[in-house]
Protein backbone atom coordinates (compact mmCIF):
# COMPACT_ATOMS: atom_id res chain seq x y z
CA UNK A 1 0.00 0.00 0.00
CA UNK A 2 0.80 3.43 -0.29
CA UNK A 3 2.56 5.39 2.34
CA UNK A 4 2.92 9.31 2.91
CA UNK A 5 5.92 10.53 4.46
CA UNK A 6 5.61 14.13 6.05
CA UNK A 7 8.02 16.15 7.41
CA UNK A 8 7.84 18.92 9.54
CA UNK A 9 9.99 22.68 9.63
CA UNK A 10 9.74 25.93 10.55
CA UNK A 11 10.58 28.67 8.73
CA UNK A 12 10.38 32.53 9.50
CA UNK A 13 9.56 34.95 7.04
CA UNK A 14 7.20 38.33 7.85
CA UNK A 15 5.36 35.73 9.60
CA UNK A 16 6.43 32.28 10.80
CA UNK A 17 5.28 29.23 8.23
CA UNK A 18 5.54 25.66 9.22
CA UNK A 19 6.40 23.95 5.92
CA UNK A 20 5.22 20.25 5.15
CA UNK A 21 7.17 18.59 3.19
CA UNK A 22 4.67 15.72 1.67
CA UNK A 23 6.11 12.65 -0.66
CA UNK A 24 4.48 9.81 -1.58
CA UNK A 25 0.92 9.29 -3.64
CA UNK A 26 -2.13 10.96 -1.89
CA UNK A 27 -4.82 8.71 -2.06
CA UNK A 28 -7.83 7.32 -0.59
CA UNK A 29 -6.02 5.44 1.92
CA UNK A 30 -3.45 8.55 2.73
CA UNK A 31 -5.19 11.62 2.78
CA UNK A 32 -6.14 11.10 6.09
CA UNK A 33 -2.91 11.31 7.21
CA UNK A 34 -1.76 14.63 5.62
CA UNK A 35 -4.80 16.32 7.27
CA UNK A 36 -4.44 14.97 10.40
CA UNK A 37 -0.93 16.14 10.09
CA UNK A 38 -1.95 19.58 9.53
CA UNK A 39 -4.90 20.04 11.92
CA UNK A 40 -2.25 19.00 14.79
CA UNK A 41 -0.03 21.87 13.60
CA UNK A 42 -2.70 23.91 13.75
CA UNK A 43 -4.38 22.70 16.76
CA UNK A 44 -0.64 23.26 18.31
CA UNK A 45 -0.91 27.22 16.71
CA UNK A 46 0.36 27.14 13.25
CA UNK A 47 -1.64 29.39 11.32
CA UNK A 48 0.59 29.49 7.77
CA UNK A 49 0.99 26.12 6.30
CA UNK A 50 3.20 25.60 3.18
CA UNK A 51 2.76 22.52 1.70
CA UNK A 52 5.42 21.38 -0.54
CA UNK A 53 4.22 19.03 -2.98
CA UNK A 54 7.53 18.07 -4.82
CA UNK A 55 7.50 14.35 -3.69
CA UNK A 56 3.82 13.73 -4.33
CA UNK A 57 3.97 11.69 -7.52
CA UNK A 58 -0.15 11.03 -7.49
CA UNK A 59 -2.85 12.90 -5.81
CA UNK A 60 -6.46 12.11 -6.30
CA UNK A 61 -9.65 13.73 -5.29
CA UNK A 62 -9.19 11.95 -1.57
CA UNK A 63 -6.17 14.62 -1.75
CA UNK A 64 -8.27 17.47 -2.30
CA UNK A 65 -10.45 16.48 -0.20
CA UNK A 66 -7.95 16.95 2.80
CA UNK A 67 -6.50 20.23 1.17
CA UNK A 68 -10.62 21.38 0.91
CA UNK A 69 -10.21 20.86 5.02
CA UNK A 70 -7.21 22.28 5.90
CA UNK A 71 -8.19 25.37 4.41
CA UNK A 72 -11.34 25.38 5.93
CA UNK A 73 -9.70 25.04 9.10
CA UNK A 74 -7.09 28.04 8.71
CA UNK A 75 -9.75 30.10 6.86
CA UNK A 76 -11.06 33.49 9.12
CA UNK A 77 -14.19 33.86 9.58
CA UNK A 78 -14.35 37.17 7.48
CA UNK A 79 -12.89 35.40 4.21
CA UNK A 80 -15.39 35.49 1.95
CA UNK A 81 -16.11 35.26 -2.14
CA UNK A 82 -13.37 33.49 -4.08
CA UNK A 83 -10.24 35.12 -2.94
CA UNK A 84 -6.85 32.54 -2.17
CA UNK A 85 -6.43 31.14 0.90
CA UNK A 86 -3.62 33.94 2.83
CA UNK A 87 -2.67 31.10 5.14
CA UNK A 88 -2.27 27.69 3.31
CA UNK A 89 0.23 27.50 0.06
CA UNK A 90 1.19 25.08 -2.28
CA UNK A 91 5.04 24.33 -3.39
CA UNK A 92 6.56 22.70 -6.18
CA UNK A 93 3.57 20.68 -7.57
CA UNK A 94 4.83 17.95 -10.10
CA UNK A 95 3.12 18.42 -13.70
CA UNK A 96 0.38 15.89 -13.07
CA UNK A 97 -0.72 17.18 -9.85
CA UNK A 98 -0.73 20.59 -10.98
CA UNK A 99 -2.92 19.60 -14.20
CA UNK A 100 -5.53 17.98 -11.41
CA UNK A 101 -5.12 20.93 -9.85
CA UNK A 102 -6.19 23.07 -12.31
CA UNK A 103 -9.06 20.72 -13.32
CA UNK A 104 -10.15 20.99 -9.88
CA UNK A 105 -10.17 24.60 -10.06
CA UNK A 106 -7.85 24.69 -6.94
CA UNK A 107 -5.98 27.11 -8.60
CA UNK A 108 -8.26 29.73 -7.73
CA UNK A 109 -8.34 29.04 -4.08
CA UNK A 110 -4.49 28.68 -3.46
CA UNK A 111 -1.64 30.26 -4.49
CA UNK A 112 1.59 27.96 -6.12
CA UNK A 113 4.79 28.80 -5.51
CA UNK A 114 8.21 27.13 -7.50
CA UNK A 115 10.64 28.81 -5.26
CA UNK A 116 10.79 27.88 -1.37
CA UNK A 117 11.79 31.32 -0.60
CA UNK A 118 8.95 33.14 -2.37
CA UNK A 119 6.66 31.19 -1.05
CA UNK A 120 8.01 31.71 2.65
CA UNK A 121 7.86 35.48 2.12
CA UNK A 122 4.60 35.78 0.69
CA UNK A 123 2.44 35.16 4.00
CA UNK B 1 -2.62 0.98 -35.36
CA UNK B 2 -4.51 -1.59 -33.78
CA UNK B 3 -3.10 -3.97 -30.88
CA UNK B 4 -4.58 -7.07 -29.85
CA UNK B 5 -2.68 -6.35 -26.50
CA UNK B 6 -4.75 -6.62 -23.54
CA UNK B 7 -4.13 -6.56 -19.49
CA UNK B 8 -6.06 -7.89 -16.63
CA UNK B 9 -5.97 -7.47 -12.86
CA UNK B 10 -8.20 -8.91 -10.26
CA UNK B 11 -7.62 -7.31 -6.64
CA UNK B 12 -9.24 -7.53 -3.26
CA UNK B 13 -11.45 -4.68 -2.95
CA UNK B 14 -9.08 -2.90 -0.58
CA UNK B 15 -8.01 0.76 -0.16
CA UNK B 16 -4.63 -0.95 0.46
CA UNK B 17 -4.73 -1.66 -2.77
CA UNK B 18 -4.81 1.23 -4.88
CA UNK B 19 -1.59 2.05 -5.57
CA UNK B 20 -1.28 -1.90 -6.98
CA UNK B 21 -3.41 -0.51 -8.94
CA UNK B 22 -2.04 2.47 -10.35
CA UNK B 23 0.77 0.72 -10.78
CA UNK B 24 -0.68 -2.24 -13.52
CA UNK B 25 -2.02 1.10 -14.94
CA UNK B 26 1.12 2.63 -15.59
CA UNK B 27 2.64 -1.04 -16.67
CA UNK B 28 -0.58 -1.78 -19.21
CA UNK B 29 0.01 1.96 -20.29
CA UNK B 30 3.47 1.60 -21.06
CA UNK B 31 2.92 -1.66 -23.29
CA UNK B 32 0.19 0.03 -24.88
CA UNK B 33 2.65 2.76 -25.83
CA UNK B 34 0.11 5.38 -23.75
CA UNK B 35 1.58 9.20 -23.51
CA UNK B 36 2.77 10.61 -20.56
CA UNK B 37 -0.62 13.00 -19.91
CA UNK B 38 -2.96 10.21 -21.22
CA UNK B 39 -1.57 7.57 -18.69
CA UNK B 40 -1.62 10.51 -15.95
CA UNK B 41 -5.51 11.36 -17.16
CA UNK B 42 -5.93 7.20 -16.67
CA UNK B 43 -4.51 6.86 -13.25
CA UNK B 44 -6.41 8.91 -11.88
CA UNK B 45 -9.99 8.41 -13.14
CA UNK B 46 -8.92 4.71 -12.27
CA UNK B 47 -8.59 5.29 -8.88
CA UNK B 48 -11.37 7.72 -8.66
CA UNK B 49 -13.49 4.80 -9.99
CA UNK B 50 -11.90 1.92 -7.96
CA UNK B 51 -12.13 4.24 -4.68
CA UNK B 52 -15.80 4.83 -5.05
CA UNK B 53 -16.24 1.33 -6.22
CA UNK B 54 -14.82 0.67 -2.56
CA UNK B 55 -16.03 3.32 -0.32
CA UNK B 56 -19.91 3.19 -2.05
CA UNK B 57 -20.33 0.27 -3.72
CA UNK B 58 -18.93 -2.63 -1.23
CA UNK B 59 -19.22 0.06 1.85
CA UNK B 60 -15.66 -1.32 3.01
CA UNK B 61 -12.17 0.02 2.81
CA UNK B 62 -10.85 -3.03 3.53
CA UNK B 63 -13.48 -6.03 2.53
CA UNK B 64 -13.66 -9.15 0.92
CA UNK B 65 -14.48 -7.76 -1.98
CA UNK B 66 -13.22 -8.64 -5.60
CA UNK B 67 -12.13 -5.73 -8.13
CA UNK B 68 -11.48 -6.85 -11.62
CA UNK B 69 -9.76 -4.34 -14.15
CA UNK B 70 -9.69 -5.19 -17.78
CA UNK B 71 -7.20 -2.63 -19.94
CA UNK B 72 -6.92 -2.61 -23.82
CA UNK B 73 -5.78 -0.47 -26.82
CA UNK B 74 -8.43 -0.24 -29.86
CA UNK B 75 -6.66 2.30 -32.89
CA UNK B 76 -5.41 5.28 -30.46
CA UNK B 77 -8.08 4.56 -28.02
CA UNK B 78 -7.58 2.84 -24.47
CA UNK B 79 -10.41 1.34 -23.20
CA UNK B 80 -10.74 0.40 -19.38
CA UNK B 81 -13.42 -2.00 -17.88
CA UNK B 82 -14.04 -2.14 -13.72
CA UNK B 83 -15.92 -5.16 -12.52
CA UNK B 84 -17.20 -5.59 -9.39
CA UNK B 85 -19.65 -7.58 -7.26
CA UNK B 86 -20.83 -4.73 -5.09
CA UNK B 87 -24.52 -3.15 -4.90
CA UNK B 88 -25.63 -0.53 -7.63
CA UNK B 89 -24.16 2.90 -6.86
CA UNK B 90 -25.86 5.26 -8.96
CA UNK B 91 -23.50 8.27 -9.72
CA UNK B 92 -26.56 10.34 -11.80
CA UNK B 93 -27.10 11.33 -7.79
CA UNK B 94 -23.84 12.41 -7.24
CA UNK B 95 -23.47 16.24 -7.48
CA UNK B 96 -20.84 17.73 -9.45
CA UNK B 97 -18.11 20.24 -7.77
CA UNK B 98 -18.65 23.78 -7.89
CA UNK B 99 -16.06 24.96 -9.39
CA UNK B 100 -16.93 28.92 -9.03
CA UNK B 101 -18.33 28.94 -5.21
CA UNK B 102 -15.75 30.01 -2.42
CA UNK B 103 -14.32 26.98 -1.24
CA UNK B 104 -15.38 27.51 2.27
CA UNK B 105 -19.26 27.23 0.60
CA UNK B 106 -18.08 24.43 -1.47
CA UNK B 107 -19.53 20.97 -0.23
CA UNK B 108 -17.13 18.14 -0.23
CA UNK B 109 -17.17 15.30 -2.50
CA UNK B 110 -18.00 14.75 -6.27
CA UNK B 111 -14.79 15.40 -7.56
CA UNK B 112 -14.03 12.10 -8.47
CA UNK B 113 -17.18 11.56 -10.92
CA UNK B 114 -16.04 14.59 -11.81
CA UNK B 115 -12.63 13.98 -12.90
CA UNK B 116 -13.65 10.42 -14.41
CA UNK B 117 -16.51 12.35 -16.80
CA UNK B 118 -13.67 15.15 -17.66
CA UNK B 119 -10.54 13.17 -18.43
CA UNK B 120 -12.26 9.95 -20.75
CA UNK B 121 -14.32 10.61 -23.69
CA UNK B 122 -16.81 7.97 -22.71
CA UNK B 123 -18.02 7.05 -18.58
CA UNK B 124 -20.57 4.46 -18.45
CA UNK B 125 -21.82 2.77 -15.32
CA UNK B 126 -23.38 0.09 -16.12
CA UNK B 127 -25.47 -2.33 -13.70
CA UNK B 128 -24.61 -6.26 -14.70
CA UNK B 129 -27.40 -8.88 -14.83
CA UNK B 130 -27.30 -11.19 -11.71
CA UNK B 131 -25.77 -8.34 -9.84
CA UNK B 132 -22.20 -6.33 -9.96
CA UNK B 133 -21.75 -3.52 -11.71
CA UNK B 134 -19.31 -2.56 -14.80
CA UNK B 135 -17.51 1.04 -15.61
CA UNK B 136 -16.45 1.33 -19.09
CA UNK B 137 -14.10 4.03 -19.66
CA UNK B 138 -12.98 4.70 -22.96
CA UNK B 139 -9.80 7.65 -23.99
CA UNK B 140 -9.17 8.61 -27.30
CA UNK B 141 -6.33 10.06 -28.76
CA UNK B 142 -4.51 7.94 -25.59
CA UNK B 143 -2.11 5.64 -27.83
CA UNK B 144 1.65 7.41 -29.47
CA UNK B 145 1.92 5.89 -33.18
CA UNK B 146 5.27 3.64 -33.81
CA UNK B 147 7.94 6.23 -33.97
CA UNK B 148 6.61 8.75 -32.11
CA UNK B 149 8.47 9.86 -28.42
CA UNK B 150 6.64 7.86 -25.74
Amino acid sequence: MATLNIMVGQEQGSVPVTVLRVEGDIDAATHSTLQEKAFELIDAGSSNLLLDLGGVNYMGSAGFRALHAITNKLSDDDSAGLSKSSHLKLLNPTDAVARVIKTLGFDVYLDIYQDKNEAINSF
Amino acid sequence: MTTEQAFDLSVKASLDNLQEIRNYIDQAGARLRVSENALGDLRLVVDEAVTNVILHGYGDSDGDGIVELHMEGDGDAVIIRIRDHAKTFDVSHVDMPQLDTALKDRPFGGMGIFLIRKMTDEAEFLPLPGGGNEIRLLKRGAIQAPGRPA
